[in-house]
């Protein structure tokens, strides 16, 4: 299973609409904040704070350019989302063939119970068999 | 030898999956709701599960560890939503202060098809419908950016259009 703290902060950043439009205009190329900026009716400041969200969720990175700084987008993130999900297919698909050994223990266990000399579970049992004849 | 368990994998970030039980309905759904079953098949191979909470109720909450083969521990926490005795079971992932991937829905529905078997499908997603379609497209996208960074263009020109 992959980090949690970054598969955590991936899904938190993709829950927010702002912060998709904003990957969504980067998958076209990377580009600089002011760039990234304009189109939103959101200050600068404000935008920053998303991309240092996605930044950490490793859905961007950013340039070494210290003016620049341009944005591009970077796939660890979404990485991290696809190997999750295949961590949990793995598990639903190993626990069904464990908990079909398991009901066998189950029924097994349950077909004692039935045949300890217990009178009402017996009575049960004569009238199944009683049922059988019949047909 | 085909494979028991059937994925729907058209929905690349869903977790979807059917499997019948040669078991009647109420045996299949009794080994969901005991952690003293629970314990004894839950968790991929290798791994041994310790629960330290267990409340099968609506809101109730399933805390446990899962210890994987490589000695590593996993904490998660469950939050039962809906339960219907041998009907269907709703939980999520997640919340409060733990490590857990956050806002992860589950489904699984029981049906009894007669002649003492049972099927189970369960069904996991993203609760979020656009986060959803956004992993969808941009995951394809992000396989295509590992051969040509052209390939992810055309995917976000797609979903600008959409």
């Amino acid at each position: 299973m992959p980090d949690t703290d970054r598969l955590n902060a991936t899904f938190a950043a993709l829950a927010d609409p702002t912060r998709r439009a904003i990957l969504a205009r980067l998958a076209l190329g990377e580009t600089s904040v002011q760039k990234l900026a304009e189109p939103f009716a959101i200050s600068l400041p404000a935008i920053s704070r998303h991309l240092k969200v996605l930044e950490h969720a490793g859905l961007i990175s950013r340039g070494r350019d210290a003016q620049m700084r341009p944005c591009r987008i970077d796939t660890a993130g979404l990485i991290g989302v696809d190997h999750w999900l295949e961590e949990y297919r793995k598990l639903w698909r190993e626990s069904m063939d464990k908990l079909e050994g398991y009901l066998a223990v189950m029924k097994a266990q349950q077909q004692a119970e039935g045949d300890a000399p217990q009178k009402k579970t017996r009575s049960v049992k004569r009238q199944g068999t009683g049922h059988a004849r019949k047909d | 030898m085909p494979a028991k368990t059937s994925l729907d994998l058209n929905d690349p970030v869903s977790i979807k999956g059917t499997r019948e039980f040669d078991a009647p309905v109420e045996l299949v759904f009794a080994a969901f709701t005991d952690v003293k079953h629970l314990s004894q098949w839950w968790g991929p191979n290798g791994f041994t599960t310790t629960t330290s909470h267990f409340e099968f109720r609506e809101g109730g909450t399933w805390r446990f560890v899962m210890h994987g083969p490589d000695g590593r521990d996993y904490e998660n926490r469950v939050t039962f939503d809906i339960i219907e005795p041998n009907r269907r079971i709703a939980y999520h992932h997640g919340g409060g202060d733990d490590g857990e991937p956050i806002r992860f829905s589950q489904t699984v529905t029981f049906e009894d098809i007669g002649g003492g078997r049972t099927r189970i499908v369960w069904h996991g997603v993203f609760p979020n419908a656009e986060m959803r379609d956004f992993v969808i497209k941009e995951h394809g996208a992000a396989k295509g950016l590992q051969e040509t960074t052209a390939r992810l263009a055309g995917y976000v020109a797609t979903m600008m259009r959409s």
